[in-house]
């Protein structure tokens, strides 16, 4: 009775009389009907059906069968079921109905989530990629960036680690700038995610959109312009209470070593320096700087050498760091509901486990989240979720001695520990630089992230009229981060030995957003359908940091427990900035005879970031449609099924570029007057009052077509992205005082392909086989730099700048000289104008100006791909099924300097075995330099030598699973069950000679292939289990 | 739910969109620093700011490579001193083929440029706060003297440079300045230094800070400088630059000391010899000045790194007269250490002990690198006096003051010219691997033949690292990365 009066309150005119007389005859005609839903292989139980326009339903029970009450003969049953195609059967006269689901492979009936709505897929004018829960668990990670690896075209996500976590990188359609941020959009429930996407579990997500194209992201305005993804989490369920647990548990092993010299070849490598030193330093030789190693040798019998000076050890330091590491996760989810209400409680576990000892990544992630039908206008609801991220990791301090490059360059005489329990150290052997043995420093040197995160939202759906709805969502996202760090008496990574440092960094930062949006949709007659959105927004941001640091502990026992047993306090720091972005946005659609789609979209953005001049911008787009196959003359082709054209075109922005760029801000230094400190205070960034946005225009066609019944479907888009307004530190002159300017000076571009084919090759009752393959290829171009063009060295900085940007070539491209090889013994009178012998590494004078120096620099690399993409084969064979997933990449190249200190010099450290390969008067063709002392002069330079092809082809899973048969689940009393065995990165095929070419040991923004002595990767072997009761 | 109630609802969340549309919300304001606009206010922050422009004294410590400081370059380029395999940007700087993107010219000419704006804002704004006349007098003298010793180093490394005398924004005309002759670079800083002696600077001071003493010794050796090439003004400036060492001599108010281990201890810090030091402490700031005179490698201090970037030649200590006592064993020069024999010399002069020692040790390296020392302003009296006059008994009394302490006889009845050039030895001898060397050859054109222990043309011959000296070298390239971001400057002839 409460719901017909509650009709009666809806006044809507002459609808509402309509629908109450309807009610009252349909009233007098309810009857019962019963009947089964099957599949191809038979009943299928829990099958939603309802009648539709209300709220009656039922599911079919184990049989497959239901009974339902319908109102009249002229009720129409929707009978739904995950995976398959939804059905609408309308009832007639019939008291049994037998209903047969098809599978839909198809994704044509998808519903997308674009900014601020969902649009079905049909009527889609944008490029929008989408992967859902099962694609996502395909090969389950620790994050949902290494989830979402390979699985959309354009979106290239790369792992450069192997630590745990993987410090992964996600670029959709290329590098979109140089200053300011290429990391996406992360949009959680509608809510922008200001914290790292990783605290997320992958098991919470229910589905991902990631917007590509202008008309997708446009509506994002200042922030779209590096793609936006779009999370949607998993909510309650309408079908009552589930539980189900998913887990797994893995062991992983490095993937590949990298070959260094053992202890016998490194002692006689530095007998050859020695025999080679009078060569090299004639002058330094005379005067006995040089020691004879033999006799130096002499002093360590006992110790490092027994009498006959062999050596006691001879130590595999990459084995003695890395290990079988055990990792396991665990997700528990309890979801319940009914048609107005659904919840769920979502709790996640995860201990991965790095293989090299003594680091991981633990994760602890709680989630609520309640969705509630309060009354037939108004629909409330809300997430909450914690996050504990614990991390320890071995990598931190790239280009000092770190576990990472010490399991290269520790020697291979010295031992891990002495018979007296002592560490050995590298300098204990005389001449050696000095530096801790890996596997001591992975107890003495303690690296922790403690990542709280607090992500919560609600909203409220009100529903204004039939066809307004009005939405109101708000987000707030807390972080509390601390990462302490202690560095032992016993290390000398951060300090002197004798000396301990410890250290803690805190970070906090709270954020809050809260966006309103009206939602119109009207159907117009038989042929005309709009939807429009009109909203608006407003998000801020407060972040602190501080950072305590002291040395000298008056014991080692404390850590950095009690930092005031410290005799030497560095000066504390902190850090406080904010931001604000007020917006406006509308988006209005318009669907002619469900064939002629338009989308046009507009959004007003105003920030805090942009100089007083240029706060607010404007970012519209506009989208066309065209659904060929609604045609008539291709309506009801056998053939195609499915036949769209699209094209957009528009503008979006980037405003990530840190903050207070436009003001003249002042910073402090340090002083020492009468032996003590003093503050002063010094000019620190140039003014400029006109920085502005950066401004992408992108546009994009594309076609989606579905082939024999949507057995074969292809989507396919070119983009051609340009960026100006680049955000870039412009060169001033120094005379300024100041070395870089903050400026809109700079213009680049991006453009590629992407293509991706999905087939259902085989469909059987027993046997199925899918095939999934995207392939996209990026084209990147500098087009305008500055006020002259001139070029800009970016870092990382390693001995030199790494890369350039330079106008007409692409962004991450390497720079450096170009290695001829060595100099030969005919080749002498040449060396000697260069000032080097027969032996020494002759590089390309490209000048012919006599000398070698910066201005025979040149391009050398570039760490960005032509061209990357995944192939997946999924089979099924009765309860089986068996996926097989191979990622690949071409054109990318890797900048190997680990080889400056483990290649280009030798005895000071170990090294690759490549230096076997050196230079001798017998065997001349080679491009490694004769081995001599470092003292008497080496070369190492920024050259070509240092850069691999590392194109590859990676065997990123492959995995056999058995899911239980529906009996014998229910015998059992479970829902259903799937257990698997999986290996990921089983293997690879490349030409690098490092551990992955998929590699950074840098954050910087072009650091995309440049490693100077990485985390190795893991071959791992994974068992798991899901289960739902 | 009636149409009223809803209406409202919608009425109130257009209201809310509207406000949210406020520019204020979009404000920005950096809790974190100040902004120039917003600075200068009062006494407390006017001080603040002359202590900051202090900072680039340091650029001599610069980390420009493993193994590379600017003060190391400098002397690199002298031949005296060889240096760790490892470094070849050192090398370069020994054998003369450096090139204009080497690190150390853009890090020199950078940092000396970063102070001069720091003087320049804080002196464009400091006279108009509101505080004391004598302190604000006090202030303005050490800026002015700060600013002048900027422009003396990088007129003297770079020749014609750029001369900014006003703080620089976006839309400047000076972002992009030309290049000013060094002779009107030399008058700015003969100014600013004449602005200092007169304001209301302490006479001396033993904290690290300006004193009236420090300007005039700046002063005398711009003089002396302004005297020999490139300016050679001649007589009228030795004269000069003879009155004012003679000022700071006569002052009374600095002493030689007793010991030479007193240079390189912590408990001598700004001791009686010294007029100016740049300062370093314990960990709060501290350098690499000790790390890089250890043989490399040797494994004899408490340090974990130790470069062997500075290795004074067997023939520059076998210069020394016989008897001198700064050639002997841990005076200026030290062979072995704790019974670990070196095989060749370094430099004790930098070593400290209280960090050093590899038992008792902090690792602390925080020794101050001194600007100025007592011994060089005599050097620089008796030098100018004898241009001036030739040899006389004042010349003599400070010459022989520093050779009694190194046990050496006393000079006398010398012609004009064999006490010039006992006197440049002194300098070098003295004055050993302090950055002065370098600067001795620009403004003499002469260069120390070791072997044959007098000074000639500095083009004439090889020195004994086999290099010979072009006019290329008497100055520094302007830094290849500054040409590329100002079209209005040129680089100097011969590195083009």
């Amino acid at each position: 009775m409460m719901k017909r009066n509650n009709h009666f309150m809806r006044c809507t005119g002459l609808l509402f009389l309509l629908t109450m007389l309807h009610f009252h005859t349909l009233m007098a005609q309810q009857r019962k009907v019963t009947g089964q839903v099957s599949g191809k292989e038979g009943p299928l139980t829990n099958v939603s059906v309802q009648v539709k326009g209300t709220t009656t339903g039922a599911y079919t029970d184990d049989k497959g069968q239901f009974t339902i009450t319908v109102p009249n003969s002229s009720a129409v049953l929707v009978v739904r079921y995950v995976g398959m195609e939804t059905k609408e059967v309308p009832v007639g006269d019939q008291t049994t109905l037998n209903i047969i689901l098809t599978s839909s492979a198809s994704d044509l009936n998808e519903v997308v989530v674009v900014g601020y709505g969902t649009t079905k897929r049909t009527d889609l004018t944008g490029s929008v990629g989408s992967v859902n829960a099962d694609e996502l668990m395909e090969r389950p990670s620790l994050t949902l960036q290494q989830a979402l690896a390979g699985k959309v075209a354009g979106v290239n996500v790369n792992t450069n680690s192997g630590r745990p976590g993987g410090r992964t990188s996600v670029r959709i359609r290329g590098f979109g700038s140089i200053k300011a941020t290429n990391d996406p959009l992360y949009v959680v429930d509608g809510i922008v995610y200001p914290s790292d996407i990783s605290t997320i579990n992958p098991n919470d997500i229910e589905s991902m959109d990631i917007l590509k194209d202008a008309s997708a992201t446009a509506i994002y305005g200042t922030r779209g312009a590096n793609g936006v993804i779009m999370i949607t989490t998993k909510k309650g369920s309408k079908k009552g209470g589930v539980v189900s647990y998913s887990g797994y548990v893995s062991a992983g092993k490095m993937a590949r070593k990298q070959d260094v010299l053992n202890a016998k070849e490194f002692l006689a490598t530095e007998d050859l320096a020695y025999a080679n030193a009078a060569k090299f330093d004639p002058t330094g030789f005379a005067n006995g700087t040089y020691k004879d190693p033999k006799v130096k040798r002499a002093q360590y019998i006992g110790t490092l050498f027994d009498q006959n000076l062999n050596p006691l050890y001879d130590v595999d330091w990459q084995d003695a760091v890395t290990r079988t590491a055990i990792s396991q996760g665990h997700n528990l989810s309890f979801t319940g509901g009914d048609e107005k209400s659904t919840y769920g409680l979502y709790l996640g576990y995860n201990d991965e486990q790095g293989v090299i000892k003594n680091s991981y990544a633990k994760r602890y992630t709680a989630r609520a989240t309640m969705d509630r039908q309060m009354t037939d206008w108004l629909k409330v609801g809300g997430t909450i979720g914690y996050v504990v991220n614990n991390e320890k990791r071995q990598d931190a301090t790239t280009g000092g001695n770190n576990v990472t490059r010490q399991m290269i360059e520790m020697i291979p005489i010295v031992p891990f520990k002495y018979p007296d329990g002592t560490y050995g150290k590298r300098g204990d052997y005389e001449g050696m630089e000095s530096g801790d043995n890996p596997l001591s420093q992975l107890y003495e040197d303690n690296r922790q992230y403690h990542n709280n995160v607090f992500n919560g939202n609600a909203y409220a759906n009100i529903r204004l009229y039939k066809d307004l709805t009005f939405t109101s969502t708000f987000g707030a996202n807390v972080r509390d981060e601390y990462d302490p760090y202690f560095n032992s008496t016993l290390s000398n990574l951060a300090n002197d030995y004798g000396k301990n440092y410890a250290e803690i960094t805190s970070y906090r930062s709270t954020f809050y957003q809260w966006e309103n949006h009206f939602s119109y949709d009207k159907t117009i007659g038989k042929d005309h359908r709009i939807s429009a959105t009109v909203g608006q927004e407003i998000q801020k941001l407060n972040y602190l940091k501080y950072v305590v640091a002291v040395q000298s502990l008056s014991d080692d026992y404390y850590g950095w427990n009690n930092l005031g047993s410290a005799s030497t306090v560095n000066t504390p720091t902190s850090e406080a900035y904010s931001w604000a972005m007020a917006s406006f946005f509308a988006r209005a659609n318009y669907a002619f005879k469900d064939r002629y789609l338009v989308t046009v979209t507009g959004r007003y953005d105003g920030s805090s970031r942009f100089g007083a001049d240029n706060k607010f911008a404007f970012f519209p787009s506009a989208a066309l449609g065209w659904r060929v196959s609604e045609e008539p003359f291709l309506k009801d082709n056998p053939t195609v099924n499915n036949l769209k054209l699209r094209a957009s075109y528009g503008l979006t922005g980037n405003s990530e570029i840190g903050q207070y760029k436009s003001l003249a801000n002042m910073t402090s230094n340090t002083l020492i007057f009468n032996g003590t400190r003093a503050a002063g205070t010094v000019i620190s960034t140039m003014a400029n009052p006109d920085l502005k946005w950066e401004k992408t225009r992108q546009v994009d066609v594309g076609f989606d077509l579905s082939l024999f019944n949507s057995r074969l479907n292809f989507a396919a888009d070119y983009y051609k992205k340009n960026t100006r307004d680049l955000l870039l530190d412009a060169p001033v002159p120094a005379t300024s005082g100041y070395t870089t300017l903050t400026r809109n000076i700079g213009s680049l571009m991006n453009s590629g392909f992407e293509f991706s084919v999905n087939s259902v090759n085989i469909d059987r009752k027993d046997f199925s086989w899918n095939t999934t393959l995207n392939f996209s290829t990026l084209k990147n171009r500098i087009t305008a730099l500055g006020s002259n063009n001139e070029d800009i060295y970016m870092t990382p900085s390693f001995l030199d700048f790494t890369n350039i940007l330079r106008v007409g070539k692409s962004v991450s491209s390497f720079y450096g000289y170009v290695r001829e090889g060595t100099w030969g013994t005919a080749e002498e009178t040449q060396a000697a104008k260069y000032g080097a012998k027969p032996g020494d590494l002759k590089f390309k004078d490209m000048n012919n100006d006599g000398q070698i120096n910066s201005q025979d620099r040149t391009i050398i690399g570039k760490g960005i791909p032509d061209w990357y993409g995944t192939i997946s084969n999924s089979f099924r064979y009765k309860q089986f099924d068996f996926l097989l997933e191979l990622q690949y990449s071409y054109g990318n190249d890797v900048f190997k300097l680990a080889e400056h200190s483990s290649e280009d010099r030798t005895g000071i450290a170990n090294s690759f075995s490549t230096v076997l390969n050196a230079w001798t008067p017998e065997h001349q063709n080679t491009p490694i330099a004769q081995i001599r002392p470092t003292a008497a002069g080496y070369t190492s330079k920024l050259d070509n030598h240092k850069v691999e092809d590392g194109s590859f082809l990676r065997g990123k899973n492959i995995s056999l699973g058995y899911n239980l048969a529906p009996a014998t689940c229910k015998k059992m009393g479970i829902g259903n069950a799937r257990v698997y065995v999986a290996a990921q990165n089983f293997f690879l095929i490349t030409k690098y000679t490092g551990y992955d070419p998929e590699t950074t040991t840098w954050d910087d923004t072009f650091a995309q292939g440049m490693q100077f002595h990485d985390y190795p990767k893991a071959r791992t072997v994974m068992l798991g289990l899901n289960v739902t009761f | 739910m009636h149409i009223m109630n809803r209406s409202i609802i919608v009425l109130l969340s257009l209201s809310l969109m509207g406000m949210t549309g406020c520019s204020k919300f979009l404000e920005e304001k950096n809790p974190s620093s100040i902004t120039i606009d917003n600075y200068y206010k009062n006494a407390t922050q006017a001080q603040s700011a002359v202590d900051g422009a202090y900072e680039q004294l340091r650029v001599f410590q610069n980390t420009d490579g493993y193994g590379e400081n600017p003060w190391i370059s400098m002397e690199m380029l002298v031949g005296h001193a060889k240096t760790l395999g490892q470094s070849t940007y050192n090398s370069s700087m020994i054998k003369h083929t450096a090139g204009t993107s080497d690190p150390v010219f853009m890090s020199v000419w950078k940092g000396f440029y970063n102070g001069i704006s720091n003087c320049n804002v804080a002196i464009q704004h400091i006279p108009d706060v509101s505080m004391d006349d004598t302190q604000k007098s006090n202030l303005m003298g050490q800026l002015y003297f700060l600013r002048a010793f900027y422009y003396y180093q990088l007129v003297r490394l770079y020749g014609d440079v750029p001369l900014v005398l006003e703080a620089v924004n976006a839309n400047s005309p000076l972002l992009y300045p030309s290049r000013t002759s060094a002779a009107e670079v030399y008058d700015q800083i003969v100014k600013d230094l004449q602005l200092a002696e007169t304001s209301s600077l302490p006479t001396t001071d033993v904290t690290g800070r300006v004193s009236v003493m420090a300007v005039k010794s700046l002063l005398s050796s711009v003089y002396l400088t302004m005297a020999g090439y490139p300016l050679q003004k001649g007589t009228a400036y030795y004269q000069l630059a003879a009155d004012k060492a003679a000022e700071v001599i006569n002052s009374g108010n600095y002493q030689l000391f007793t010991s030479y281990a007193y240079l390189h201890d912590r408990a001598h810090k700004n001791g009686s010899e010294f007029i100016l030091q740049v300062q370093y402490s314990g960990s709060i700031i501290f350098n690499n000045i000790t790390r890089l005179i250890i043989p490399e490698k040797i494994g004899i201090s408490k340090f974990g790194d130790e470069y062997g970037s500075l290795m004074p030649y067997n023939q520059f200590v076998a210069s020394y007269e016989p008897g001198d006592k700064r050639a002997e064993e841990k005076q200026f020069f030290f062979t072995n250490y704790n019974g670990r024999d070196f095989g060749e010399y370094a430099l004790y002069k930098y070593w400290l002990e209280e960090a050093a020692n590899p038992t008792t040790g902090d690792a602390n390296s925080d020794e101050n690198w001194t600007l100025f020392r007592l011994p060089e302003i005599m050097l620089i009296y008796a030098e100018a006096s004898n241009e001036v006059n030739g040899p006389t008994d004042a010349a003599y009394t400070q010459i022989n003051a520093i050779r009694s302490r190194a046990n050496l006889p006393a000079l006398s009845g010398l012609t004009k010219d064999a006490f010039r050039q006992e006197i440049w030895k002194e300098r070098y001898h003295e004055l050993a691997f302090e950055d002065k060397a370098y600067f001795d050859i620009q403004r003499t054109h002469m260069m120390y033949d070791l072997p044959n222990n007098v000074f000639v043309d500095a083009t004439s011959k090889p020195n004994i690292q086999g290099i010979t000296f072009t006019t290329k070298y008497y100055i520094w390239p302007l830094p290849q990365n500054e040409l590329d971001a100002n079209k209005n400057l040129t680089q100097n002839d011969e590195w083009k």
